[in-house]
């Protein structure tokens, strides 16, 4: 395995994973991928790993990449999923790690028998399946050709110290682990993701690139976790898993001016693709990856890539018959840029007027003592839906103020349609274990 | 029991808040015969759907009560519990009636 190969390669004394304070070098970590007896374990075995990122779970991982295993890894938080997640990628092995990186080990005895996963076997690949929660609600297991995946590492890039911000179950994850291991990188680990722990390891572990969602920026800046932590060695945050408010970029570049945001399009059925912003400092990206084409067919983007998914293990796939896979994702095109509008099932149709929550959500993010926000359709036999947003305030204001004060601010801002006509104060918290926006529907 | 006087004074406020929002003079009067849908209305559809919010939000705030005014058998209804502001306050009363949640 290339990798592997490649990790060898890098000075053993090199930090390559610093965990609870520990580091663990590239010596160490190659020493570890080997001291995995798999001896029995044939190649193409379904293995889930639960755990987070930790000296045992990343060199078992490397160590089931070279054994070509088809590799499932789970977070704690998913526990109360796993059985049900093992029953559906046909799991024949789990190793489930403790806080302290130690393991047990257990083994069902099932067939696997699902084609994707026997197509993938046939091939002689490892492979990864990641568990992506739908906005409908059930997870759909998406089946990844590893190597495939893998494939973009090869061309080596700068080597830079990385916080695995974004969870071990998650593509985006699995791409900041391997994007920094594959260039003899540290990985700096995190136990928790509260913007004082986060930018408290940036400033000790000399960081340079955090991968994150806009959700956590907001956090980081409300917290104002920036005044207690030097992060001057952070160079780049990446950001990908939702659309980024306007209003979120304009205030980073403002407090941290000397670190460069870039906008990166990640999708658990075709992995974190490469992308540059446009200059002017818009949501505007165009994608720079290679071996991948893009189409935009009615405002949605379809993507043709070698390195996306095999297909899901259960639900219908999204591929046309040349191959092309729908994102579902809505986007503004101008040239060669385009503007990811958002999911099209978080699309709010106001009377056959189309609102993206995504847009609404950035205008009243601005608006004063607004410390968080989600907007949401509700269904109304009137105009089929309205426009409604759950607000947290940064400080107590009385709901009928508040609505007065939101209605003014939106006015010249928002078309009447896409104005929220049900404001709600809520106190808990509007982002999921993800850092992704919880778009709470009622019933 | 909520008293009509009590609804008709919710509606009454929920109009005067919805045409401010929607940049419009106050209503120089209001009556029961105001006409808040069809020909002659005051407020448009989207206007609508906001007095309507306004409404349920008020009453749920100042009287405890939760209930649906735009229900499918509401829209359905030959004549529109939406016309007017007398006909939408016995619509609300006849809402309550038929069960609306005290919370």
């Amino acid at each position: 395995m290339w990798l592997v190969e490649r990790l060898a390669s890098f000075p053993a004394a090199d930090p390559a994973l610093i965990w609870s304070d520990r580091v663990l070098t590239y010596g160490e970590l190659l020493e570890r991928t080997r001291a995995w007896k798999l001896g029995e374990l044939a190649a193409g075995t379904v293995v889930a790993i639960e755990g987070t990122f930790s000296p045992n779970t990343c060199s078992l991982l490397l160590a089931l990449l070279e054994r070509q295993a088809v590799i499932v890894p789970i977070t704690p938080g998913q526990r109360m999923h796993r059985a049900e997640f093992e029953a559906i990628a046909e799991v024949e092995r789990t190793y489930v790690f403790a806080d302290d990186d130690t393991f047990t080990v257990e083994n069902h005895a099932r067939p696997v028998e699902h084609v994707l996963t026997r197509k993938l076997r046939q091939r002689g690949h490892a492979g990864l399946v990641i568990f992506s929660s739908g906005s409908s609600g059930a997870a759909k297991a998406v089946l990844h050709d590893f190597e495939a995946l893998l494939e973009k590492f090869r061309t080596p890039r700068q080597k830079k110290t990385v916080l695995t911000f974004l969870l071990f179950d998650h593509i985006g994850g699995i791409d900041t682990l391997m994007n920094a291991l594959s260039n003899g990188g540290t990985v700096v680990t995190t136990p928790s993701r509260d913007p004082e722990v986060v930018w408290s390891l940036v400033a000790k572990h000399r960081v340079h690139t955090l991968p994150t969602s806009p959700t956590f920026l907001n956090l980081v800046l409300l917290h104002e976790a920036w005044k207690r932590h030097d992060a001057s060695s952070l160079q780049v945050i990446a950001y990908g898993t939702e659309p980024m408010p306007q209003t979120t970029l304009r205030r980073l570049a403002e407090v941290l001016p000397h670190v460069k945001c870039v906008q990166t399009y990640g999708l658990s059925e075709l992995g974190v693709l490469r992308s540059r912003s446009r200059p002017d400092g818009s949501l505007f990206i165009s994608f720079t990856h290679d071996g991948f084409e893009t189409q935009i067919r009615d405002g949605v983007l379809w993507v043709r890539s070698p390195a996306a998914m095999l297909g899901y293990l259960n639900a219908p796939d999204l591929f046309d018959a040349e191959g092309w896979l729908n994102t579902q994702d809505a986007v503004e095109v101008e040239g060669e840029w385009l503007r990811v509008l958002g999911r099209v099932s978080d699309l709010i149709n106001v009377g056959g007027q189309k609102v993206y929550p995504a847009e609404v959500e950035g205008v009243l993010m601005q608006l004063p003592n607004v410390a968080d926000v989600a907007v949401y359709g509700e269904k109304n036999p009137l105009t089929g839906h309205f426009v409604a947003a759950r607000v947290n305030l940064a400080s107590p204001e009385p709901l009928d103020v508040f609505k007065k004060r939101l209605r003014a601010f939106c006015r010249d801002k928002l078309a009447a349609w896409k104005i929220p006509v049900r404001i709600e104060l809520t106190d808990e918290q509007q982002f999921s274990a993800r850092f992704k926006k919880t778009r709470v529907k009622p019933a | 029991m909520i008293e009509r006087s009590a609804v008709v004074e919710i509606i009454h406020a929920a109009v005067k808040e919805v045409m401010d929002q929607a940049g419009l003079p106050p209503p120089t009067s209001l009556s029961d015969e105001t006409v808040i849908v069809g020909p002659g209305a005051v407020l448009d559809s989207l206007a609508v759907v906001s007095l309507i919010v306004e409404v349920e939000q008020a009453l749920e705030m100042k009287h405890d009560v939760t209930v649906t005014l735009a229900s499918d058998k509401a829209m359905s209804a030959k004549n529109s519990p939406f016309r007017s502001v007398g006909v939408l306050a016995d619509h609300v009363l006849e809402t309550i009636k038929e069960g609306g949640v005290h919370g």
